[in-house]
């Protein structure tokens, strides 16, 4: 409610329109005041009281087991940034394990951030975007290949290096829609659901999920759904 | 020469593995228009630098893993073509095989991989982008694939490397050896393990950082959403996505009456409800597999979690793999199935000619023509997978009675054995069919006895559909996305994706001259070796002996089904009535430098 107050005296500053005005105070009053208020101008109102703010996402998740390997994630992340498919500068990526399972290595978006900590210069080359809780790189800032501490300091082992400058490739969370989010859901469906979830959780990501290496989970999963048989021989 | 505006790099890597380097050949774009790339780029290499009669295995026969424009971009389900002159056949042939490879051909920069020369000594390529690295692959060779290709990445220090390994059935140059792809897929049919086998090649790792040029993004990016959306949408993918084709096994037996059975002797298989896609779901499959960027995911995977085989992990069955190494061996025990297949995958074998194989035998000794004293003590029967076991690894590595004869596969054999075997000498061109039975499935036939491979199931079932794949081949595109979901709007999906791709303006008449140049051309190598319209028939199995039960009862391929699938093909690619093709055709699809070689052929061969 706080934030909402402060809105209107924004819009109030502002030489707007009846109508632009009408929506600044619909958001502060909510929907039902203004409608009862406005009359014949309602339903024009009603759709612009309409929270129009974008899906505001914290934080990727991944459901490991649900991957399938297809690499949409990093199809959609390429088309995002660079319109070409590239997987090698792709954010997101997918390893395949052993041959047998498929783990996708995804930011975490930490909110202890060891990638943040560990950057050495000032100001900072990597910070967090206060909006969206990506990891945004200011490249003219970052030292790029005679640093990368912030690759040692992942402890996902998600950063990875761009071949053609030595930056570093750090998750932005496309502005809060994750690109590849959307491409997950739209390849998954029948008989297993997505496996990249973007979601405002409310609290970071646990650090057992975080704190493995894809080498580890990839062997997780094999344990998880390949068991081995009562001697513990695998053939 | 002008180079390709996007969709190609415009050059191949040529490789000599006797003088151990690597160099580019340049492609133009006129090429590339002309032929596409994958099956059809191989073919045009293939009837261009083989004179007729040529040793498949000479040092200078060349391997073509050719990938087309489309692979790379954001197109869904591309695939890797293996084009090369099969040493089992002694025909030019071509396999396609999906996951990842060849995608990561394409972002190292290339459009192919030309591979020629021997080896001395045990090898496999490193391929990072424009470097090429000749690496020792001593400590490799006579390992597994799955091995191999574990220690090639490990090697090579990236686990992001994709790659192509043959196992010891390569090694040992067992004639049709298969190349097996990221562990569990395989481009087999062609002898293509062979021929590495042969080069001392012990695989290819690839990894790539580059971008496929693209002529006109702004086009090209919504038509292969709109193309990905397409496919999506249609309802028979969710059968596949759910099931994979693994079930059509079911599907198969119960309604088309056209599952392998005993070596063709029946389609009716009722015990296919134990080793089928139910059972796999219930007691074997953990995870869907998808090949890249596609919403499919055919492939399952799975452990087995009781019996003999408890622990072993396995890709499948698939319909072909379920099918011949199933019920083809009569076999009602899931484990053994598996570990059959999964025998086949490690080894590195084709599956379908050693289910052929293996059910050849077994019916030679149901028949007593063949007794265990001449296969080493083994006794196939219907339904065991254990002596099944122990052939398959006699014919690995070549040992003993039984691996020398059973390794030269079904017409040889039979050759061989005499006594009237060549009745269920099941094969065409000199290789076995796969899992349909063309009695049941009588489209199919166009495929085994026409298709340019023989005995491919992979080829089209009518005359228009022998062009439209054989486009797709070229393409290197996935069946179940090229083929069935977008098959009404052929070409008219591909034509939006290719041209704002490849700069091009090609309209339906220029994509079906295509397609018909690429058929005609690889019919022209085969009838330098020899293949005319009496090659193009099916077994004769499958003309004399009725199906005795199932779905399809007393279904047969009579002389009138031959002479109507015939007559329609050679008349729609303008080929004569002995299949060869015509000056005319030749002309028209702009092969005038192979109408010399069809006249000699014509001599040689009194056609």
């Amino acid at each position: 409610m706080e934030k909402e107050q402060k809105k209107i005296p924004n819009v109030l500053q502002k030489e707007t329109t009846r109508r632009g005005f009408l929506k600044g105070a619909a958001a502060a009053t909510g929907g039902a005041v203004a409608l009862a208020t406005v009359g014949a101008a309602a339903p024009k109102v009603a759709k612009a009281a309409e929270p129009e703010r974008k899906p505001l996402y914290r934080y990727l998740f991944a459901e490991r087991q649900n991957c399938t390997g297809c690499r949409a994630c990093e199809y959609a992340c390429n088309i995002y940034h660079y319109g070409v498919i590239r997987p090698s500068v792709s954010r997101v990526h997918v390893l395949k394990y052993k041959n047998v399972v498929d783990v996708p290595v995804i930011c975490w978006h930490c909110d202890d951030a060891p990638c943040i900590a560990a950057c050495p210069t000032t100001p900072l080359a990597i910070q967090k975007d206060p909006k969206t809780n990506g990891i945004i790189l200011n490249e003219k800032l970052c030292l790029g290949a005679k640093c990368l501490k912030c690759q040692e300091a992942c402890p996902a082992e998600f950063i990875r290096v761009n071949p053609d400058n030595g930056m570093p490739l750090m998750c932005d969370l496309c502005g809060g829609d994750p690109e590849c989010v959307k491409a997950c859901l739209a390849q998954s469906g029948k008989p297993q659901g997505p496996c990249l979830i973007a979601e405002k959780l409310g609290f970071g990501v646990h650090h057992a999920y975080r704190n493995v290496t894809p080498e580890e989970a990839g062997e997780d999963l094999l344990k998880l759904l390949f068991y081995p048989n009562k001697s513990g021989e695998r053939r | 020469m002008a180079a390709p505006k996007g969709g190609y790099f415009g050059k191949i890597l040529e490789i000599d593995l006797s003088k151990q380097t690597a160099k580019e050949r340049a492609v133009s774009d006129a090429e590339c228009r002309k032929y596409v790339g994958g099956a059809g780029m191989g073919a045009y290499f293939l009837t261009k630098e083989y004179k007729a009669g040529k040793n498949p295995l000479a040092e200078d026969a060349f391997i073509f893993v050719g990938v087309g424009p489309l692979n790379g971009t954001y197109c869904v389900s591309t695939r890797t073509s293996f084009v090369n002159m099969s040493p089992y056949t002694g025909l030019l042939s071509h396999a396609e095989v999906g996951a990842h490879f060849g995608n990561e051909i394409k972002w190292a920069g290339w459009d192919g991989i030309y591979i020629k020369g021997r080896s001395k000594k045990p090898v496999y390529l490193y391929i990072k982008d424009d470097k090429v690295e000749f690496r020792d692959a001593g400590k490799i060779w006579g390992k597994t694939t799955e091995d191999a290709d574990e220690m090639i990445r490990k090697d090579v220090k990236n686990d992001y490397a994709r790659t192509a390994v043959i196992g010891p059935a390569g090694e040992n140059e067992v004639p049709f050896a298969a190349v097996i792809i990221e562990r569990f897929r395989a481009a087999a049919r062609t002898g293509t393990g062979t021929v590495m086998g042969n080069k001392k090649l012990k695989g290819i790792a690839v990894s790539g950082t580059k971008a496929v040029p693209v002529a006109d993004n702004k086009k090209f990016y919504p038509a292969a959403v709109a193309a990905k959306q397409l496919a999506v949408d249609k309802e028979a993918w969710q059968g596949i996505k759910r099931w994979g084709t693994a079930g059509l096994l079911e599907l198969k037996h119960w309604v088309s009456g056209s599952l392998i059975t005993k070596n063709f002797q029946t389609t009716w298989y009722p015990d296919i409800e134990y080793i089928g896609a139910e059972e796999a779901n219930r007691r074997f499959w953990k995870r869907h597999v998808a090949c890249n960027h596609c919403p499919v995911h055919c492939m399952k995977y799975g452990v087995i979690s009781e019996g003999k085989y408890a622990g072993l992990i396995a890709e499948g069955p698939e319909y072909e793999t379920g099918g011949l190494l199933g019920s083809n061996l009569g076999i009602s025990d899931f484990g053994g199935m598996m570990a059959l297949i999964e025998a086949a995958d490690a080894y590195g074998l084709d599956a379908i000619s050693l289910g052929g194989v293996l059910g050849f035998t077994t019916e030679c000794v149901e028949k007593g023509v063949l007794t265990p004293a001449d296969l080493d003590g083994i006794a196939p029967a219907w339904g065991k997978a254990e002596p099944y076991m122990e052939l398959i690894k006699k014919i690995t590595f070549r040992d003993g009675k039984a691996g020398k004869l059973l390794s030269q596969g079904v017409r040889k054999m039979s050759q061989q054995i005499g006594k009237g075997s060549e009745a269920w000498a099941v094969e065409t061109k000199g290789k076995e069919i796969a899992a349909h039975d063309p009695r049941g499935d009588k489209p199919r036939a166009y495929s085994y006895a026409i298709g340019t491979c023989g005995g491919d199931h992979h080829e089209g079932t009518n005359a228009e559909e022998l062009a439209r794949w054989a486009m797709i081949n070229s393409l290197v595109m996935c069946s179940f996305v090229g083929g069935y979901p977008w098959g009404k709007e052929t070409p008219g999906v591909f034509l939006a994706m290719l041209n704002p791709l490849c700069g091009w303006n090609m309209n339906d008449a220029e994509y079906w001259t295509t397609a018909k140049r690429i058929i005609t051309m690889e019919r022209c190598f085969q009838v330098r070796e020899g293949i005319s319209a009496k090659d193009d028939i099916l077994h004769k199995r499958f003309t004399t002996e009725t199906l005795p039960a199932g779905p399809k009862k007393g279904a047969i391929f009579t002389a009138e089904d031959t002479k109507k699938m015939h007559d329609a093909t050679y008349s729609y690619f303008g080929w004569d009535a002995k299949g060869i093709p015509t000056e005319k055709a030749m002309k028209e699809a702009s092969l005038d430098y192979l109408i010399e070689d069809i006249k000699e052929a014509r001599k040689k061969y009194k056609l």
